[in-house]
């Protein structure tokens, strides 16, 4: 998460490195430039004659040559193929570290597409399977209370589910945010020994399993006192698996503040508190929310919280003090285990409404981020060099009218 | 920093004070404002009821758990079995998949990650790098159960020619031998089913965006002086990529591996979706049956006695100690790389 | 937008979120039900599910319920989280395995439910050709479920199967990984049919052994076993999930020496024979004793038959309230009448008038459900009529008689079973044999050309049989080498791989030698100029 977070906030970090400066050529001749990063011609060829004929390969030895079949051998087969050829194309120009270099290029790139393929791959499966629920706008409205399994998917939905997520990722958000929050301005802003020990257990704490999370609220909670399985107890669970989480990056965030707005406003006479309201948050705040809305998108995409502790219901229930209360994951999970094919296109529905909630905080969370403390936006930084010229005329006012300093409110 | 030192020193200037005028330091009377005190005190009220809560889950799991690990004592480590109501029990087989379960999960996405974290950080440029980096992070928002789904719906299916491919290939390996208990291989479909191999691809997808987003940070730092250095002895970019940039990211490489291996071994609900549990240890992984503390969990608490659920909290209490363990060893390696990357610039 | 005003509108939301949940609910609750939760059973699950919608789309009642197996059930009901539980099997006061007995601290009263058999769903081929009339004995199905039979072609199937000629494949016994009270129920009538095959007694948590998969619940369960890579595999399960799922059951053999299949009639005939504990000091009052059904001698009763039961709460305590003893009565009392009409269509066989009456006094034992019970004038259970007498049950009065095929012998029914309607094909007592041996070639791996080609001649779909779902359908030569190659252990080649396998290498060679070559050409000509 922290990464995530930095990443958000660091813009690239060799863009503003410094560069060797190449001294100047003089009247010597120098050779060609030599490229280290682009293509020629001749090496594109190889890369498409490589791919052709390898794929051509395979094709021959599955189909007719070898005791082979299976897309995933053909796959498998044609990329080892590949590989060999492509070294030996380049291999016919290029000497032995050109053949390396090449090779490996082609490796990394191998790997790229293999990860953003398969991982592409997954949302897209989702989303397709689950376009046959999502096509009825009853999917989202109403409920499964008068629905079961055989009924077609033009009846029943999981708005009951959209609820509530909503409600509990509310309970958890409404104690994590000021209480994540309120920590890690503790630990940047106050410090000292026991601000240590608060980091050491709550950087302890992001390795707790949210299942074990879940299970504590189980056992202390609903066995030890509310004997029911409820929105709340759900939203708590979430909130001890957020807590952390939002402690940790807005703990990074914080420290990201640069020391000397703190120490402009303190040397112009403002307090601790009017320091780290009006200056050190203003200027986190696009980290902060950032860090928030991350917390956000992992504790609504988290099950195993919510399974232990949030109870299954078919239907709308908005009160989080009494009754089972469903979330979109754990919907998600009841929709799978039943065989019949509806309940489980249902279920890839579900599923693909979580993503897109997920994907769309995180698309907020990056618009909002993004940039370091202090970076302004334009129009922010056309609203501050506005706001400073009403300040300078206010200063030429009142200097206008009260000629000396006697009468200012400092003095009292 | 400079402030305060200069305050502590006040006595810096004893040279201007003349003899009569007994000069003493200018006491610095702060007196905190009201705003200040409450601020102060809600602070730290923040953070103690963090901690208290914090402190509670520990203390409760450790308190719980040590009812039923006071019952069967170190055993708890050896018993390959899970059955509270008659006290045995124990987490050896459920540990062991535990593990090899996170342990496959990065053979998967330790390879992808380094090469994807390379591409990303050394072959695209521009806007192509900012549009990859931020769907790395992207995906690593995917909800698990998203995973799950596709493990049982799809890949499940999918793998299981692989998977035999593999077994028969390398059945001499033992863990990838598929055999009954007379060592007779299989070869029915369903042999290959719900194996810690198949959980093991999913979850090593699951922490790959996460784990490239880490290394390719650490790729990123590497200084621009020792690459262009590299460049102009006349590396290429391989050369330049093994002399530079793999020594200074080691310690992102590593860091990102065991954050991953932290996630991959706490990881719930897709693993649950597709393990079927068993309470031995299974040395061959692409078979049917595995277990893993979190599933465990998922699986038994609902009719889990009170004891019961002691149980299962000393065997959650295992697995946030491994993570506790990892991760800090992750965190400490990261730290040090950065600090080293940094002094060497 | 200011920094503040952002955080406070977000403040404002949640807060508003939070404050209007309750109110929305009150004005839900201006019903006259109000919403009750409970746990437990799998085995009842699909009646309860189509009951919680029934009642909610005719008398707007909310009722909860999550099928998390019987043992999950009856620990929530101990716990006080939930107002309802159902299970199988009483609570257990001795457990066999030794565990600490089970004691809810309120009140508490088993109101049977349903009845229903537990069925075996399996998935297997012959020739590519779904079994649909499989037949089993006691015997049998005990040796399966504890390892002892591991083949298809094992002969004591094939003995039951005299028309089938079954395949040389391995047996997948998939059981349930949770505590469960189908588990509870088939270990019972393991123990006390066949205690020499089966001694760990009656257990809720089935153990693993050999060959076993375990999936969570009955849809677990069913859902592995109706996988395409499920083929082999035999679960044990309620009746409707086969039903729902299309797919057969195996036929039991009973007392008399029929094979009978777990429909409502043969359930209800079966369960004619159950005693009900009467004891109404008893802490099993109304829980069954089931040794007499497992020896029905009716040629039309099913072994495995029983009944399902909810627990109710007899007095107020923790979360149940009398508001929610009023829904919990309405609901039970729909239950045992209207709700039982259904049972038959869904796979399980509705109440006889006996249980109605007895269950209708538990009812009147819920606080809060006014004292109530049900009227038999005006029940519309299809177990008996207005007026009938309690030990009369309508539907094995009418249940039809097994036919003469299903008799234990050298003939066998066609017909399908389950959820799979369509009949299988019998052969002669001889095919059996055939298969097998043609089949054990296959397993030893020394002629595996022909074993495989026998196999894969037949059909298309055979190769997918041999592989699981490995193959597409390239034709049936390249089938045959690909079964071959699959199923050989060890990767010791006939001729005709061989020969394949020098053919690629000879490819790959006459893509990659003349480059290789004419570089070295080239090379020798420049260091010869």
């Amino acid at each position: 998460m922290t990464t995530e977070l930095t990443e958000l906030l660091i813009t690239d970090p060799d863009a503003d490195q410094p560069q060797t400066n190449c001294p100047e050529a003089g009247d010597r001749a120098t050779g060609p430039r030599r490229d280290v990063r682009g293509f020629t011609a001749a090496q594109r060829f190889d890369l498409i004659g490589g791919g052709a004929a390898a794929m051509a390969l395979a094709t021959l030895l599955f189909g007719w040559f070898a005791p082979l079949s299976g897309a995933l051998g053909w796959v498998v087969v044609a990329f080892a193929a590949f590989l060999g050829l492509y070294v030996l194309l380049v291999s016919m120009e290029a000497d032995l570290q050109e053949v390396k270099d090449r090779l490996a290029t082609v490796l990394f790139a191998s790997a790229g597409v293999l990860l953003f393929g398969s991982l592409v791959f997954i949302v897209v499966y989702t989303l397709t399977r689950g376009a046959e629920a999502l096509v009825n706008l009853n999917f989202f409205t109403q409920t499964m209370e008068f629905s079961g399994p055989l009924d077609p998917l033009t009846n029943g939905g999981i708005g009951h589910a959209i609820v509530g997520t909503l409600i509990q990722i509310s309970i958890a958000l409404a104690i994590a945010v000021p209480l994540g929050i309120g920590t890690a301005v503790f630990l940047n802003e106050v410090g000292g020994r026991f601000a240590r020990f608060v980091r050491t257990v709550s950087d302890a704490m992001t390795a707790l399993p949210s299942i074990v999370a879940g299970l504590f609220v189980y056992a202390a909670l609903i066995q030890g006192l509310t004997h029911e399985r409820s929105g709340l107890a759900a939203g708590i669970a979430i909130t001890v698996m957020m807590l952390p989480i939002i402690i940790r990056s807005a703990d990074v965030v914080l420290r990201l503040v640069p020391a000397n707005l703190r120490e402009a406003s303190y040397g112009l006479g403002s307090s601790r508190w009017r320091t780290v309201w009006h200056v050190v948050l203003p200027t986190a705040r696009s980290g902060l929310v950032t860090s928030v809305i991350l917390g956000t998108a992992r504790g609504i995409g988290e099950t195993s919280p919510v399974l232990l502790t949030s109870g299954i219901t078919a239907a709308m229930n908005t009160n989080p003090f009494g009754g089972p209360m469903i979330s979109l994951p754990l919907q998600v999970f009841d929709f799978v285990r039943s065989p019949e094919p509806n309940m489980v296109a249902r279920g890839f529905g579900a599923a693909a409404v979580l993503l897109v909630l997920v994907l769309t905080l995180f698309l907020i969370a990056r618009a909002l981020g993004g940039r370091a403390p202090g970076d302004l936006s334009p129009r922010q930084r056309r609203a501050t060099l506005a706001a400073s010229r009403r300040d300078e005329q206010r200063f030429a006012k009142r200097a206008a009218t009260v000629p000396t300093l006697e009468g200012s409110p400092h003095a009292a | 920093m400079t402030n305060s030192t200069i305050l502590a020193n006040p006595v810096q200037t004893p040279e201007v004070a003349p003899a009569t005028i007994a000069v003493r330091p200018r006491r610095i009377l702060s007196r905190e404002s009201f705003g200040d005190l409450t601020f102060r005190r809600a602070a730290f009220g923040a953070g103690i009821i963090t901690v208290a809560i914090m402190l509670a889950v520990g203390l409760f799991l450790s308190l719980r758990a040590a009812n039923a690990l006071g019952t069967v004592g170190w055993a708890f480590l050896a018993i390959q079995e899970w059955s509270p109501e008659t006290n045995t029990f124990g987490v050896a087989a459920i540990l062991f998949g535990t593990v090899t379960i996170a342990l496959i999960a990065l053979v998967v996405s330790v390879p992808l990650s380094i090469g994807t974290a390379l591409l990303l950080a050394e072959v695209v440029q521009g806007r192509l790098r900012a549009l990859l980096v931020s769907l790395v992070d992207l995906m690593a928002a995917v909800p698990s159960i998203v995973f799950g789904l596709w493990g049982v719906y799809y890949l499940q299916g999918a793998i299981i020619p692989a998977a035999k491919w593999i077994s028969i290939w390398f059945g001499w390996l033992p863990f990838f031998a598929v055999t009954d208990a007379e060592g007779r291989p299989f070869t029915e479909a369903s042999a290959f089913t719900s194996s810690a191999f198949i959980a093991g691809i999913v979850v090593g997808l699951m922490v790959v965006p996460t784990q490239t987003s880490i290394m390719r940070e650490a790729f990123a730092r590497a200084p621009i002086g020792e690459r262009e250095g590299a460049f102009a002895l006349g590396a290429t970019r391989w050369g330049m990529i093994t002399s530079v940039v793999l020594p200074f990211g080691k310690g992102g490489m590593i860091g990102g591996t065991m954050l991953g291996l932290g996630r991959a071994l706490g990881e719930t609900i897709a693993v649950y979706m597709i393990i079927s549990p068993i309470f031995t240890i299974n040395w061959q992984v692409l078979k049917t049956g595995t277990n893993s503390v979190s599933a465990l969990i998922a699986l038994r608490y609902g009719e889990a006695s009170e004891f019961g659920l002691s149980a299962l909290m000393a065997a959650g209490l295992v697995l946030f100690a491994l993570t506790l363990v990892i991760n800090f060893t992750a965190s400490t390696i990261v730290a040090k790389s950065r600090s080293g990357a940094e002094s060497d610039d | 937008m200011r920094p503040k005003t952002i955080i406070r509108a977000a403040v404002m939301a949640s807060l508003t979120l939070v404050l209007a949940a309750p109110m929305a609910s009150t004005a839900a609750r201006a019903e006259t039900y109000f919403p009750i939760t409970g746990t437990g059973s799998t085995w009842s699950q699909n009646a309860l599910d189509q009951w919680r919608s029934n009642v909610a789309k005719n008398y707007a009642m909310t009722i909860n319920y999550t099928g998390a197996g019987s043992t999950s059930g009856r620990r929530d009901f101990i716990d006080g989280t939930v107002d309802y539980a159902i299970s199988e099997i009483p609570f257990q006061a001795k457990p066999e395995d030794g565990s600490a007995p089970e004691k809810p601290n309120r009140g508490y009263a088993y109101m049977p439910i349903v009845a229903g058999g537990t069925s075996f769903m399996y998935n297997l081929k012959i020739n590519g050709k779904r079994v649909t009339n499989l037949r089993l004995s006691g015997d049998t199905i005990t040796k399966i479920f504890t390892g002892a039979i591991s083949n298809w072609n094992d002969a004591a199937i094939k003995a039951d199967n005299p028309a089938l000629a079954m395949p040389d494949k391995r047996i997948v016994p998939v059981i349930r990984s949770d505590g469960s009270g189908t588990s509870a129920q088939f270990t019972l009538w393991m123990s006390k049919q066949y205690p020499s095959l089966w001694k760990k007694g009656m257990t809720s948590q089935f153990p693993s052994f050999g060959n076993s998969k375990a999936q969570k619940g009955s849809d677990g369960v069913a859902g592995y076993v109706s996988q395409s890579y499920g083929e082999g595999a035999i679960t044990y399960v309620e009746y409707s999930y086969a039903k729902k799922a299309g797919f057969p059951v195996a036929k039991v053999l009973n007392k008399s020496g029929y094979y009978v299949e777990p429909t409502a009639s043969s359930v209800a005939v079966a369960m004619m024979k159950a005693e009900i504990n009467d004891d109404k000091s008893s802490a099993n009052y109304l829980t069954q004793i089931l040794d007499g059904v497992y020896n029905s001698a009716d040629k039309r009763a099913y072994p495995l038959s029983s009944y399902s039961y909810m627990i109710v709460p007899t007095e107020v305590a923790g979360i149940f309230t009398t508001n929610k003893g009023n829904t919990l009565g309405a609901f039970a009392r729909y239950v045992l009448c209207e709700g039982q009409q259904q049972a038959d269509t869904l796979g399980y066989s509705p109440l006889p008038m006996n249980l109605v009456l007895a269950g209708s006094e538990q009812i009147k034992k819920i606080p809060g459900a006014g004292n109530k019970g049900v009227d038999t004038t005006s029940c519309n259970n299809p177990t008996f009529k207005a007026g009938d007498s309690p030990s009369k049950n309508q539907l094995a009065l009418t249940a039809p008689y097994p036919a003469a095929c299903d008799k234990k012998g050298t003939s066998q029914c066609s017909t399908g079973t389950g959820g799979a309607n369509q009949d299988t094909p019998v052969t002669g007592g001889g095919t059996g044999g055939d298969a097998t041996n043609s089949g054990g070639t296959a397993d030893t791996g020394t002629t595996t050309g022909t074993g495989g080609s026998t196999d894969t001649g037949t059909g298309t779909g055979t190769v997918t049989d041999e592989n699981g779902n490995v193959l597409s359908a390239s034709g049936t030569s390249a089938g045959g080498a690909v079964a071959s190659a699959f199923t050989l252990p060890d990767p010791g080649m006939g001729t005709s791989q061989w020969l394949m396998v020098a053919a690629a290498l000879l490819l790959v060679a006459s893509v990659v030698v003349p480059p290789l070559v004419s570089q070295r050409l080239k090379a020798g000509e420049s260091n010869g100029n």
